[in-house]
């Protein structure tokens, strides 16, 4: 194992000075950090452990919108009442990481900080039109969430940054949300293909809004402006919900690699957004008129 | 590197000790500890469960903990489910149903039943392989793991 020193602050305002004094880097959870030291993969002079860090895990509702601190666990994610209410894809996603061990150490920043394009946290943010905040000592900015990722293991997050919570407006009327993942088994598994989509349906029964986000198929998780765009406006008829699930394909890059091969992460990836627009479009049109 | 002090609580006894920052739990449970139960399998990636622990109410692996994230915690082995003598309802299940063969995940497996049965008392056969997804045998084909962890249930809500 490699050699560093080890710090651990208590609070944000402790976390600030350790890493401007030391350049250090962050560990969270471990989950993906101590695996890829252990490969000579990463390598620190200082870690800066952040998990004793309270104020940066919790999860709350502030007049619609949802935050999430971002030490908060794929555990916790997954057993939230206000995020089953306010986000039923992003529980799903979290249900879905690796398993009960992992989701017990792992955090939504890491997640995010990690920026693989399979990152299982942000297709459900993603068509929640989610943002980021970012601290350091002397500065935060606010950016949103699809912006925040640059590619592969690349981010924004700036030397000394880092992320301080996620948040998302809860989504109002007649809405609907789901997640959707193909991996090489049902459990541990990463994903081949992910969609996360949100529809929210007007008075009439008709498309005011709908979103679609795909992972594993492009450098970042993307969304797919081409089908959103076929169901704006429209009655999502299941016919429809194919076309515009099949339009997705214009809007990503899948490659092959360990997991599996571009042709099928693109057929995959159709079939994967059609599902979840008729589950999210299931669910809102029970709540039409309701 | 600089060693630091860790003072944390393993099945109930306060341990108090310096190391240097890059060994893991799992390392200072087995190398300084004597607790062997816990098993390095995958090679520390956090895929075969082999080192589940439960750290302060959780399933976690042992093997991605560094020590220093430990301070202060409350972890339990294998090594102290016995009770004076008496077995868990968990280790005599398992040897009942036949849920132990070459013996090497055993110990991961119980403790990530143990954690289980903590939050769910009750659980279905999907939530007991769900639970247990995270750790891997290679002897048993999971069919009596899963029978031994619905029979320790039904004994722990009857007691």
């Amino acid at each position: 194992m490699l050699e560093f020193d080890f710090l651990q602050p208590q609070s944000l305002a402790e976390l600030m000075v350790a890493l401007d004094e030391t350049g250090g880097s962050i560990l969270a959870g471990g989950t993906d950090v101590i695996p890829r030291m252990r490969s000579n993969l990463f390598s620190a002079s200082t870690l800066v452990d952040v998990s004793k860090i309270g104020e940066l895990s919790f999860i709350e509702e502030r007049a619609g919108e949802i935050v999430i601190g971002a030490l908060t666990t794929h555990a916790e994610l997954m057993n939230s009442e206000v995020l089953r209410s306010a986000n039923p894809a992003l529980v799903d996603a979290a249900a879905s990481v690796g398993c009960n061990q992992t989701r017990q150490r792992g955090t939504l920043g890491g997640n995010l900080a990690n920026a693989s394009p399979a990152a299982d946290t942000v297709p459900p943010l993603l068509v929640f039109d989610a943002q980021v905040r970012l601290v350091s000592s002397d500065s935060e900015r606010t950016l949103p969430l699809i912006d925040f990722f640059v590619g592969p293991g690349k981010t924004r997050l700036g030397p000394a940054e880092v992320i301080h919570t996620v948040s998302f407006p809860r989504l109002t009327g007649a809405w609907g949300a789901a997640f959707q993942k193909i991996g090489k088994r049902s459990g541990m598994a990463i994903a081949v293909v992910s969609a996360a989509a949100a529809v929210v349906l007007d008075e009439t029964g008709k498309v005011s809004d709908a979103r679609l986000a795909l992972g594993s198929v492009a450098p970042t998780v993307v969304r797919s402006p081409k089908a959103e765009s076929i169901l704006q406006g429209q009655q999502p008829t299941p016919k429809l919900i194919k076309a515009a699930a099949q339009a997705s394909a214009g809007d990503i890059s899948p490659i092959s690699d360990v997991r599996s091969t571009a042709e099928y992460r693109r057929h995959a990836a159709t079939v994967l957004a059609e599902r979840a627009f008729q589950q999210a479009v299931d669910q809102a049109v029970s709540l039409v008129g309701a | 590197m600089k060693s630091i002090q860790i003072s944390f609580v393993v099945n109930g006894k306060a341990v108090t000790l310096s190391s240097a920052p890059n060994r893991t739990l799992l390392e200072i449970l087995r190398d300084d500890l004597g607790l062997t139960g816990a098993k390095d399998a995958c090679g520390g990636e956090g895929e075969c469960g082999a080192c589940t622990v439960i750290m302060d109410g959780a399933a976690i692996n042992a093997c991605l903990v560094f020590i220093g994230q430990a301070d202060g915690s409350s972890v339990e082995t294998i090594e102290g489910l016995e009770d004076n003598g008496n077995l868990h309802p968990l280790q005599r299940t398992f040897v009942e149903a036949g849920a132990v063969q070459c013996g090497y995940c055993t110990p991961g497996v119980i403790m990530a039943s143990k954690a289980l049965l903590d939050e769910n008392p009750n659980p279905s056969n999907v939530e007991i392989r769900e639970g247990l997804s995270g750790n891997l045998c290679r002897c048993t084909g999971y069919v009596k793991i899963v029978e031994a962890v619905r029979m320790a249930a039904e004994e722990i809500s009857h007691a």
